[in-house]
Parts: C-alpha cells; structure tokens; sequence
C-alpha cells in the first residue's frame, strides 16, 4: 500500500538513505573544501588536434604538460597548482577557434589563454582575449601583425614572426646560391606576411623575383606549379609551405629530380614534416626555431630531451619548446608580478629575459616590451638526409643568430602598444 | 607557353588517373547501394598506412598487393556490421554514418600510427624522372597510370563478362527487379562495396609514394572524386572515369593561367555542368533521384 504513495518507484527506506547520504554530505563539505587549499590556476588551451596541424599542435602539448607538471611538483605558481584544459580549436576553422577559445575564458574561467598554431586562428582568438582581457600568449602562429600592427597588450608571442624569418635566410640564400628566387607559398596570412619580408629582403639585396606560386593550404599535388616554377628558370627554389604541404612539396621536388637543377631552400623548416619525409626529399637550407642538437653543456638541455623523449618518445621539436617556454614564462611572470591579475603580469612580462634552462639555448632570449614578440635564435643550417650516424638527427647546424639581430625594430612592425592603465 | 600548356596536360592527365581511380570506386558504392560514402578518403588512409606496415616485411610490391586486399577486408566487415542496417532508409542515413566513421578513422589511425606523418618510400628504380625535359613524368607516375589503367581495364571487364558483374550492373538500373529474379542482392551489395573499398585502399597505396602518408590525406582526394562522379554523371563508370581525367586536365591547365583558381575550377566545372546537363556528361536522366 505504502509504495502507491510513494515518489515514483523510490520506497521509503532508500528516501531515507538518500536523505541520510545528502545530510552527511552537508558536514563533510567543508573538511574537504578546507583541505583542497586554494583553487587551482587554469591555463586554457586553444590548439589544432585534429587537420593538419594536429602534430604542431600536439608537440606543443607535450612541452606544456611538461612545464606544468614541473611547476606543480614545485609548488605552482604562487602557491597554487596548475590545471590545463586542451581543447581542439581544429586546424583551419577560426569559427570554431572562437568558439572554444569563448567557452574556456567564460565557461571555464581561465586565469590564462594559450593558442594557436595557425596564424590566422591565433589572430583570431587574439580579438577575444583582448576583448575579456585574459593574458594570452601565441606559442606557435607566425604572421607578423600578430605582434605587429594588430599588437594587443594581453598577447604575447613565442615564435618568430614571418618577418624574422625571412631576414634569418635572405642573406644566406643570396650568397650561396644566386639572385633569381621563385616562391612557393601558402595562400593565407602566414604565406602572404612571409613572402613579402623575403621579397622585401631580395630586393634589398639586388635580387629578383621570377614568380610566385600561391597554393592553397591542403594543396596534394604541386606538379602544376611546379612545371611553372622551373620553366621560369631561377637560381633558387624558395619553399615556404610548411607542415604536410611541405612534406608533399619536397617529396615531389625529389622524385621530379628538381633539386639536381635548380636550389631548393627555404625559411621556416621543422622536424616533424622532415620525420615524414622520405631520406632523398630532406634536401636545402633552411632556419629551425629551435633545434635539440646544440653544443654540449647547454644547461638543461640533456633534461629536457630525456623528459620529453620519456613522455613521447622522440626528441623534442621547435613545437615541443614552443609550448614549454610559454608555460614557464607564465609562471615566471605571475611570480614576478606577484599575482596573476592580467594586466600586472603582462607587465612583469614585457622584457622579461628567459633563464637558461628555459630557454635551451645560446644567446639572450628575451620577450620585448615594445610589441612583445620574444626575441628567439634562429638554427641556420641545412638538411641531413640519413642523420650523421643518429637517425634522429635531421638538421645539420651551421650557426645560431641572435633574435634580435634579424627582427625589424619595433617601430618598424607598426606596433602601438597601449598598456591600460 | 604552348609548352607549358602541353606539359599542364599531360600532367593533369596523370593526376585525373588517380582521381579517377578513387571515383570509381566511389561510383561502385554509389550505383549499387546508393551509399555516398564519405569515409572512402578514411579507406585511402587506412591502405596507405597499411601499406607502410607491411613493407618492411613484404617491400612495396608485396605491400601494394596485400594493403588493398586487407583495406577491402576491413570494407567488408564494415559494410555487414554498420552500413546494411541502413539500406532501406532515407540515404542520410547512410550518409552520416559515413562521415561519422571518416572522423573514426582519422582519429584511430592518428592513435595507432601518431599524429605526424611518416615517411614512406617507393622503389628507387621508379623515382627518377624518364627525361630531363619531361621530369614530371617520373617512372613512379607511369607506373601509377599504368596500375590504375590495368586496374580500370580489369573492372570493366569483370562488369561486362562475369555473371557477378552483370548482376552488379543490372542492380544499378534495377535492383527490386534483379533482387525478385532470386540473386542474392544482400551479398552483391557487400561484395560490390569491398570491390570499391578494395579501389580506396589500392588508391591510399598509390597515394602515398607521391604525398606524405598521414591521418588526413585522403580529404583533399575525396571531394575531387565526388566532382568526377557529377561531372561524369552518376549511374555511368565510363563517365566517372572521363571526369576524373577531365578536372586533373582542367586544374593542370589553370595553373597555368590563374594558379590561385587551379582548386576552384573543379567546382565550377561541376556547377556548369549541373546547370546545362544536370544528369552529367554521360549520366543516365533520373539515377538517384
């Protein structure tokens, strides 16, 4: 009889214990919010895991989990521990990368925004951020008005910009192999911004320019652009696709026998398209942002290639160090500032010098103030097809220059900063 | 630039032979089931890194046998556990499924393979170009064509002269009329979707000696096939192989004129034709409607 009064199929003696459970619930609550200590500092994460750029993305996640795992086993950032949320902002949707990068700063509260790999994503999210005020450091999206026309006070950015990266080869490029260019580049901001520092460069230095074939991002096949390009007939081959654009280019630069008759080269080159190469495509000069192969005795450079070859079982990318950098510069801002608010931290930021372990690397490397663009060495040297006696080694090193000395000043970039008061 | 044009030609003609071997089994799938099977570019995928797996045990030419007979096995077993429950509905059904099991298997193969790409190299004998004037036209390309005319050849006429090939087209036209005549139309649709899976995998093999092999490159192959089946005309494999080495002559050519446009044509070739001949260029009137 008593269950036809009842609430739904629940008797009354597992109302009883639910309501015993919840009571107890009550006095337990605050021991365990008590014991929690303080909450925990978000870094929110906007990066591809999915398309083309999921491989970029997802070294930079390894080097970010790294860093925070480092920090909290030593006390966090001021006291308290770090939580990273990682969500796929996709390779080319800056729809969705809005998206996401909405949802962690007004969801998910994020005390700090990381993204993206892709430039025009990374601009993208940049508006945002601005917009809700949250710190917002660019670990790898290289077009130049990032920290250029469009510089924002909450952005930072790790990487070069296209324009470093021009100015880091130009020179070599004309002096080793001649002064007739023809481009290859990626139909997007990145490309357009990339192209014309080394068009500006060439011209600088004498050069002309036979063409320049504009591919859209995804392209498969470049034999139509290809045909054109040595038709022109030029000294110099520049190829600025990056990521599997790059790996098809050059594989089909190899197997049309294009590198035995022209030079093939370029900027920007990293190792996780060389990895997918085939051993005769990795050919040409070319500039790493970072590379693991330094001179022995670099502080803590042995450590951080055993921790990330623990974690994924390679040597670490230029992405890996991308994402461990601007996680620990941070933190190392928020303990400079004392505190994480935004804006006190983007100042303890601007012309903050990185400590070398963290930046794993000769030279000084430092985030200017001006239009905060770290100033990172480039890693001029060429390809190595087999790996001198190490299979993991892929790049031969010739020198490494100062950031500094390639990148524009800021008044050059177009940069007006406007620090709120 | 009358060499140029030649060169764009001949080129586009070598591209278009692949399109068009993708197409087709695409079409296969389409005509028989009416399954738009977008997780044909995952099937590519899945035989390219096949492929990879086996040769270090079997080298190329056994990987190039053995991938696309594992790649249609695995179409298989596809097609029986997820794609016949949905034959009798409307074909979104089918249509979702499909572009649900693209991400599975862009997804899967990333977990198992990584998300970077791996290197994969084919035979040195077919690496150099056969001349230096014609250096696009590389010993690998030729043999590409070549596979995929021999391959082409084959279907047509297992289609024309086999008791299974008349049942397959004979269920295009009509498959109440075929199923009522006693064949056994369950097992014609599952073999007939293995044989264009079989094409996918063969394809993802083929591909991956020219692109880099990695967990998405087979969508960038996948719309170029779609288009070669419109422009083709659906229900017509003559067709979708015309198409096929119509838009790689077509794009090749627009590199040459406007390269920024050398992708979009293809689309606007399609748009044309479904304006002045809906049905394709050697389409049937009223397939799939």
């Amino acid at each position: 009889m008593i269950k036809r009064f009842g609430v739904g199929g629940l008797d009354r003696r597992a109302l009883l214990k639910v309501g015993a459970a919840a009571g107890l619930a009550q006095v337990a609550a605050p021991f365990v919010i008590s014991a929690r200590g303080e909450a925990p500092i978000k870094i929110g994460v906007a990066n591809p895991l999915t398309g083309t750029y999921a491989a970029p993305g997802k070294n930079e996640s390894i080097g970010m989990q790294l860093a925070v795992d480092q920090l909290n086993a030593k006390n966090g950032i001021l006291g308290r521990q770090i939580e990273m949320l990682i969500e796929d902002s996709t390779s080319g949707d800056a729809g969705a990368a809005v998206q996401k990068t909405r949802k962690l700063i007004e969801r998910d509260n994020v005390d700090f925004l990381v993204g993206n790999v892709n430039s025009a994503l990374a601009q993208a999210m940049a508006q945002v951020s601005n917009e809700k005020g949250v710190l917002h450091i660019v670990p790898g999206g290289h077009t130049d008005p990032i920290t250029g026309t469009d510089c924002k006070w909450n952005v930072f950015r790790v990487c070069n910009t296209t324009r470093m990266e021009a100015n880091a080869v130009s020179d070599l490029l004309f002096k080793t192999y001649g002064k007739k260019w023809h481009f290859i580049t990626p139909d997007y901001a990145f490309g357009h911004t990339l192209y014309q520092g080394c068009e500006a460069d060439l011209k600088k230095l004498g050069g002309t320019v036979t063409g320049n074939e504009l591919t859209p991002l995804g392209t498969t096949d470049f034999s139509a652009y290809l045909i054109k390009a040595r038709a022109a007939n030029p000294d110099v081959l520049v190829v600025l696709v990056q990521g599997n654009d790059m790996v098809n280019c050059l594989k089909q630069i190899s197997q049309f026998g294009i590198d035995k008759q022209i030079h093939v080269a370029g900027t920007q080159q990293e190792l996780e398209p060389v990895e997918a190469m085939p051993p005769e495509a990795r050919v040409g000069v070319w500039m790493f942002e970072w590379y693991w192969k330094q001179a022995a005795g670099t502080p803590g450079l042995d450590d951080f290639i055993a921790e990330i070859r623990k974690r994924s079982g390679k040597v670490p990318t230029a992405r890996t160090w991308f994402g461990y950098v601007t996680i620990h510069a941070y933190a190392l801002a928020c303990e400079k500032a004392k505190t994480i608010e935004a804006k006190a931290a983007a100042k303890a930021l601007g012309d903050m010098e990185l400590p070398p372990e963290i930046k794993l690397q000769p030279n000084k490397v430092y985030f200017r103030g001006g239009d905060h663009q770290l100033m990172l060495s480039a890693f001029l040297g060429e390809l190595l097809q087999t790996g001198d006696g190490d299979p993991e080694n892929l790049f031969k090193v010739n020198s490494i220059v100062a950031g500094d000395s390639i990148a524009p000043s800021v008044a050059d970039t177009g940069c007006k900063m406007n620090m709120p008061a | 630039m009358l060499q140029l044009i030649f060169f764009n030609v001949t080129n586009g003609l070598i591209i278009g032979a692949f399109y068009a071997l993708m197409a087709i089994g695409l079409s296969l799938i389409l005509n028989l089931s009416g399954v738009i099977n977008f997780a044909h570019g995952g099937f590519l995928v899945i035989g390219g890194y096949l492929a990879y797996a086996l040769t270090p045990r079997l080298g190329f030419w056994g990987a190039l046998i053995v991938a696309p007979f594992l790649t249609a096995l695995i179409g298989f077993a596809v097609e029986r556990l997820l794609i016949r429950r949905l034959y009798g509905r409307d074909p979104l059904y089918s249509l979702l499924l499909t572009f649900g099991l693209a991400f599975i298997i862009e997804d899967g193969t990333r977990q198992i393979w990584g998300a970077n790409g791996l290197p994969f190299s084919v035979p040195a004998a077919l690496t150099s170009p056969l001349s230096y004037q014609f250096f696009f036209i590389t010993g690998y390309r030729m043999f590409m064509v070549a596979v995929v005319a021999i391959v082409v050849a084959l279907l047509f006429v297992l289609l024309r002269y086999t008791r299974i090939g008349v049942r397959i087209r004979a269920g295009t036209l009509d498959l109440e009329t075929v199923a009522a005549l006693g064949v056994n139309v369950r097992a014609l649709r599952s073999l007939n979707f293995a044989v264009g899976i079989f094409l996918a995998g063969l394809a993802g093999v083929l591909a991956a000696g020219q692109i880099g092999l990695e967990p998405t490159m087979g969508d960038g192959l996948l719309m170029p096939s779609f288009i070669a089946i419109i422009v083709g005309g659906v229900g017509s494999l003559t067709g979708t192989l015309l198409g096929g080495l119509l838009i790689g002559v077509a794009s090749g050519l627009t590199a040459v004129i406007f390269p920024s446009a050398s992708e979009a044509v293809i689309y606007v070739m399609m748009a044309i034709v479904l304006l002045v001949r809906p049905r394709g260029l050697l389409g049937e009137e009223g397939m799939l409607t």
